[in-house]
């Protein structure tokens, strides 16, 4: 941030009224083309497609389903393919074939109630490994499933018979650099917040946020543990640095208060993982940039390493509306694209300017 | 407010309790101004805006400067910005944004388009795949493989009205706070030891290829901006390991120079270099690397290089200043081991040599058998740039660099005359080569070396050595005029440029008297002349030599690259350019003219703009024959699999530009009616890009229109290949089918347009007429005693317009209704006249068309046709029709149906009357005696339905 022209610019190219509540959006890979997932007032789910061109976005398809849907995404699937795996109210993940959507291409019905999220990793080249999809549910369960395996889930990570079921808000993948190893990190409503190895297939690290966590990502799904951003309901965000884990202090961090109100989502940005953007309850967005200190790590007091936090820069912010942005997507292909949905019934696709000189 | 109270005020600031109230005198310029406190400035802002204590606009906007002047990165300075749109950008930057934009979109078609047709490869994909994790683990959430918290902390997970209670502030000073604890190790994730450096990307496609290649170069630059150079250089291999591009080796170069890995830093420059011989990140980096190997001679080399392209590069003045002085330093040996020959033979006075052997002697520690050693050999091709720089700039570069050039390629003239100029240039090289094996002189040397060898070794060997090479006999020459022009090499050796330009005219003008035919040696003559030319600045005569010599001898490198010269110090940068394309199209190793084509390029981009290229004159193509191509020793694999990269996105889009034009064409001689020339047109437009659905329909019309239906037909199937939904290529078939007279597949087609888009007023026009058409065949069939259920078709259409061996015989039969009949070869076919049974609910059709079918065929057959009601329709046909006649064939059919893909899923969709359907077939089919299945198996089977 040299000079205040050098600073990312957010624009609103394109805006889109709909006629139903949208609860995902994400871009499909190697297109302009973007998916909207929802309910409308009827009570059914909806999904549909929208290619951007000349300065607007033109509907191409429409899929009605008998389910609302709540969450989507690319990550297990070629770039083929590029099937979406979808996460419903009834708790089924399905994968559609977006050239043909009427029957799903693999369908599971994956928790007793709603699928809050969903995240893949394993294909379009992003990590090493099996494809595989984690949904995290109301029902308290966080499960892994490898669209070749049918009926059932690779990995279960569910609260043991007695203990309290937490709502699971927010499942990420990450970790995944080579074929073995992998994390799976999951938000709960409690702020809890756990990273399973699935690699050893036990529980690696928790800690607690105070506040509900609206939505954890790693920087990068496939390097090693390098960041983890987990935003909460209150307007907080933190930042740890998931390289050096102490046996007692865990991973450092950094926290960082962007408003008021929740922090519905965050989303780095696919060309540099620096930078991330949060989407807020008041209908705002805020750029931010992580700064790394000058050593990352350094001796404790008891002769152990410990994690150094860096420090979180505002690039730019802007209010879109007065409902919460409720999901954010990069484009994977072109820098500074994104599409974004909030409550207020409407899609926008934004330009993000001068990503790459900040 | 006095000073006084201000100052006690302020001492006062700093034992404020920051949750207490600001006093109202506190809201004052004069406080605020004084005050360094960034906390309480915070809070004096808070009050201000919230307007408890009035309203002061100007002193907010005070009080926020004066906070930003402090501490620019307050949270209090952040303000709700509404979204920009298109209005708050200058319209450059917005029309900026939007052509990106969609130039992206442009390309992501193309992408996506491409990535569509190769969907097939899908499988081989999969089988690479690692295997599915351990099936079903399950783990708790709470057993944890970190010991326990100290007790005094909450148990987690907490509750919610646990965590109602917590002091949020001091929780987070705790976890960044440096509380001790005991316990195991720490876990430090470097992922890089247990990084694969390479990738096995054989099976997927160039698109993925490119995708991952960059995604896996931008992981490595993210990773150096992280300072973690060990895990980018490992990410950087991997990028290179699936697709070599020059960034990625710059970029890992420079990683490695971060961990002081000269040697690896070394060859990643090299390879930059041998692709892009003028990249001036891998120069300045080689340099940088030379300076810390201790070859400060080199360093210097590449800085000058460098900074003569970009003088304003302060990274390159500084290591270069840097250099020198190292150099100074560094004092030189006399004799140091190696160098014997050399020295030998050239005079010791020689300051050039000196810096040659301190060169020598301080690699020396690094690369002991220098002359040979690996590297040093392929940097040799770059180093001859160093060289070929020389020439083109003498004037900065001492005396010696001009001469080389010259004389050196003389003297490979009088020690083997070539004929030709091919040769000439030849034996130039040559001769350059036993300079620097025979001298020693390893790369740079090589410049000092033929200064020595030409300039002050001739001079030292005495005159005795001058009248032997004077009278040396020149090609074709006479004694006389050869005698003249070695006079004037030995004069423009010298520098006396005017006396040798008299010399050479003087033989010039005596070589036309005397009526010789020798173009070569004219061509010399004049190419040398010219040389003088240049040098005396005169480039006007130059320029009219140098076309003279070309005119003798096309493509002869040395007139080319001096007309070159003398256009660019005329500033005629569009001619300049087109000689040294010649010149690089002659010999790549130029490096002279690699470095002036890139300047050159620069300054006629700034001249007119980007359509630079258009204002060119034509850049002559160079016969393969007069074309030079050496470079020394074989380049590495991944070079060669990066030129090859380079070689086939050249020719994609050299076809893709002959494929336009040709389509063009094409469309052209269509809209003047000229169809079979535009067949011809199509037909190479196809034989490029055998893909392209829009030339398959293009050529069908042509074929129509020639009336060549079984053609026509062809192209739209292979259309509809490409595109399964492609409007007009059903349209044409239609047409096509007509024209052959098979109304049912042309009525079946129109039906396929009409469905797609209703407003088709052609297709609906013909469907019209067809249905008359297929009414009045369907009659004259049936008054044919072709009665029963035929297996053998009947063929309407001319027996010879069909070729023997064609894949489909299509007829049709009339009864009440209209009956399917036909022996469907592939799914494309079966799917049709599934469809067209389905459509009038005419099962009998359907059995009839499952009994012609073979079991084993139908799920592929159905594949892509599988759905609930193509399912319920086919079990409806096999119960009601098929099963009295033939059982076995049921029960064959049923046994391969659930085998189809998808089978399972589409059978959970199916309605309850579908599945009434399902039992009441197995039920019957039960209660059939036969020898071919059991009971058993039919309940077995029943079960993969029900």
């Amino acid at each position: 941030m040299s000079s205040p022209l050098a600073k990312p610019q957010i624009i609103a190219h394109v805006q889109k009224s709909l006629n139903y509540t949208v609860f995902d959006t994400k871009w499909i890979p190697c297109s302009a083309k973007f998916v909207c997932m929802g309910n409308f007032p009827r009570g059914t789910g909806v999904m549909q497609i929208y290619e951007v061109e000349h300065g607007d976005a033109q509907l191409i398809k429409e899929v009605e389903k008998p389910k609302p849907i709540k969450c989507g995404t690319f990550g297990a699937t070629s770039l083929q393919q590029r099937h979406i795996a979808t996460g419903d109210f009834e708790g089924n993940l399905n994968i559609w074939n977006l050239e043909m959507p009427e029957v799903p291409v693999y369908t599971v019905k994956a928790h007793k109630e709603i699928v809050n999220s969903i995240d893949a990793v394993g294909g379009l080249g992003i990590g090493d490994g099996a494809p595989e999809i984690v949904t995290g549910s109301r029902d308290g369960t966080v499960k892994v499933w490898d669209p070749r395996q049918k009926d059932s889930p690779v990995a279960n990570m569910e609260p043991i018979e007695g203990e309290t079921k937490r709502d699971c808000w927010t499942v990420a993948f990450g970790h995944a650099f080579n074929d073995q190893d992998r994390c799976v990190c999951a938000g709960y409503d409690n702020g809890d917040i756990k990273l399973f190895d699935l690699r050893n297939m036990s529980l690696r690290w928790e800690t607690n946020i105070k506040n509900g966590v609206c939505c954890v990502e790693f920087d990068r799904k496939d390097i090693s543990m390098n960041k983890l951003v987990a935003t909460s309901l209150e307007g907080k965000f933190h930042v740890f640095d998931m390289r050096t884990q102490h046996p007692t202090k865990g991973f450092a961090s950094v926290s960082e208060k962007a408003n008021k109100s929740t922090i519905w989502q965050v989303r780095h940005l696919p060309q540099n993982r620096d930078i991330f953007m949060t989407a807020g309850g008041a209908g705002n967005l805020h750029l931010w940039k992580y700064e790394y200190p000058a050593q990352r790590s350094k001796k404790g007091s008891d002769d152990m390493d410990v994690g150094v936090a860096g420090s979180v820069n505002l690039l730019q912010n802007a209010t879109l509306s007065t409902q919460p942005i409720a999901s954010l997507d990069w484009s994977p292909d072109k820098q500074g694209l994104c599409v974004c949905s909030g409550f207020d019934q409407s899609v926008r696709v934004l330009i993000v300017t001068k990503l790459n000189v900040v | 407010m006095s000073a006084d109270t201000v100052f006690s005020l302020q001492n006062q600031s700093t034992t404020i309790d920051y949750r207490g109230k600001v006093p109202v005198e506190h809201l004052d310029y004069g406080y605020i101004e004084k005050c360094k406190d960034v906390k309480y400035l915070e809070q004096i802002l808070r009050v201000l805006r919230s307007g408890d204590e009035g309203i002061y606009p100007h002193l907010i906007k005070f009080c926020e400067s004066h906070l930003e002047k402090l501490d620019p990165r307050s949270r209090v300075l952040r303000k709700e910005t509404p979204v920009a749109t298109a209005a708050s950008l200058s319209n450059d930057e917005w029309s900026q944004i939007v052509d990106d934009l969609k130039t992206w979109q442009e390309e992501t078609k193309k992408t996506e388009t491409s990535l569509k047709q190769q969907s097939m490869f899908d499988d081989l994909v999969k089988e690479n795949m690692p295997p599915i994790r351990g099936s079903n683990c399950s783990f708790p959430l709470s057993q944890t493989s970190v010991p326990k918290r100290n007790p005094s902390k909450h148990a987690l997970p907490c509750d919610y009205r646990e965590w109602d209670k917590f002091d949020v502030e001091k929780e987070c000073e705790e976890i960044d706070g440096n509380s001790v604890k005991n316990d195991p190790a720490a876990i430090i994730n470097t992922g890089h030891p247990k990084l694969k450096t390479k990738v096995d990307a054989s099976l997927l496609t160039q698109q993925e290829k490119l995708l991952l290649s960059t995604r896996e170069k931008d992981k490595g630059n993210e990773a150096f901006r992280a300072k973690d150079y060990e895990e980018a250089v490992a990410y950087y291999s991997r990028s290179l390991s699936i697709i070599p591009t020059l960034p990625a080796y710059n970029n890992r170069a420079q990683a490695e120079i971060n961990l002081k890995h000269w040697h690896n830093a070394m060859r990643d420059c090299l390879r930059v270099l041998e692709l892009e011989p003028g990249n001036m990140k891998a120069l300045l980096r080689r340099a940088k690397v030379y300076n810390h190997m201790g070859n400060f001679q080199m360093a210097a080399e590449d800085l000058r290089v460098v900074l003569r392209e970009e003088p304003q590069n302060a990274a390159a003045t500084q290591l270069l200043s840097e250099t020198e002085k190292k150099m100074k330093e560094c004092q030189p040996e006399p004799h140091s081991k190696g160098k014997k020959i050399l020295i030998q033979e050239v005079d010791e006075e020689d300051d050039n040599n000196n810096d040659e052997t301190k060169a020598e002697h301080t690699a020396c520690p690094v690369e002991p058998s220098q002359p040979v050693g690996g590297e040093e050999s392929s940097a040799a091709p770059a180093e001859r740039g160093d060289m070929g720089n020389a020439q083109k700039k003498p004037h900065s570069r001492g005396d010696g660099g001009p001469h080389s050039d010259f004389t050196n390629s003389h003297q490979g003239h009088w020690r083997s005359r070539g004929g030709s100029s091919d040769k000439y240039k030849v034996t130039q090289e040559s001769k350059e080569k036993v300079a620097n094996g025979t001298g020693k002189s390893g790369s740079t040397a090589s410049v000092p070396a033929d200064h020595s060898n030409n300039g002050k070794e001739t001079p030292a060997r005495g005159n005795a050595g001058e009248t032997v090479n004077l009278d040396a006999p020149c090609g074709a020459l006479p004694p006389p005029l050869a005698r003249l022009k070695n006079e004037g090499n030995l004069l423009f050796k010298n520098g006396q440029f005017a006396d040798a330009l008299e010399k050479y005219s003087q033989a010039i003008q005596g070589f036309i008297d005397s009526g010789i035919d020798s173009p070569e040696d004219l061509c010399i003559l004049y190419s040398n002349r010219a040389a003088c030319y240049l040098k005396d600045g005169n480039s006007q005569e130059c320029i009219q030599d140098c076309t003279r010599a070309l005119e003798l001898q096309s493509f002869s490198l040395k007139p080319l690259l001096r007309r070159a010269m003398a256009y660019e110090s005329m500033e005629r940068y569009r001619q300049a350019y087109v000689d040294y394309k010649t010149v690089l199209q002659i010999d790549t190793s130029v490096q002279s003219a690699h470095d002036s084509v890139n300047r050159i390029t620069r300054l006629l981009i700034e001249q007119d703009g980007p359509e630079w290229r258009e204002k060119l004159p034509d850049i002559p193509l160079v016969p393969l024959s007069a074309q030079q191509h050496r470079r020394e020793g074989p380049p590495s694999a991944e070079v060669l699999k990066a030129r090859a990269e380079k070689a086939a996105i050249d020719a994609e889009r050299k076809a893709e530009v002959r494929f336009t034009a040709l389509k063009q064409e094409g469309n052209d001689f269509v809209k003047k009616g000229q169809y079979s020339d535009a067949l011809g047109k199509y037909t190479e437009c196809l034989k490029l890009k055998p893909e392209e659905c829009a030339i398959y329909t293009n050529r069908a019309l042509c074929y129509l229109k020639l009336d060549r239906f079984t053609e026509a037909k062809q192209d739209c199937d292979a259309a509809l290949k490409v595109e399964p939904t492609n409007k007009k290529a059903f349209y044409r078939r239609a047409l096509a089918n007509k024209g052959l007279k098979d109304y049912l597949a042309c009525s079946s087609d129109l039906q396929e347009v009409l469905q797609q888009d209703p407003n088709v007023q052609e297709a609906e026009k013909e469907l019209e007429e067809v249905t008359v058409l297929l009414r009045q065949s369907l009659a004259s069939a049936n008054a044919s005693p072709a009665k029963p259920r035929t297996t053998v078709p009947i063929t309407e259409v001319e027996g010879d317009e069909e070729p023997a061996g064609a894949p489909a015989s299509e007829s049709s039969r009339r009864g009440e209704d209209i009956i399917v009949n036909l022996q469907p070869t592939d799914a494309c076919q079966f799917g049709q006249a599934l469809n067209a049974a389905r459509c009038s609910r005419n099962t009998a059709a359907c059995a009839d068309l499952l009994a012609s079918t073979a079991p084993e065929m139908l799920p592929k057959f159905l594949s892509t046709h599988l759905d609930g009601d193509n399912i319920s329709f086919i079990i409806q046909a096999l119960d009601y029709h098929l099963l009295e006649k033939d059982p076995n064939l049921v029960y064959q059919h049923l046994n391969n149906l659930h085998t189809t893909d998808r089978f399972s899923v589409v059978l959970m969709l199916l309605e309850k009357n579908e599945r009434l359907h399902v039992t009441q077939l197995f039920e019957h089919l039960s209660a059939v005696q036969s020898t071919e299945f059991t009971k058993n198996d039919v309940q077995n089977l029943a079960n993969k339905y029900i």
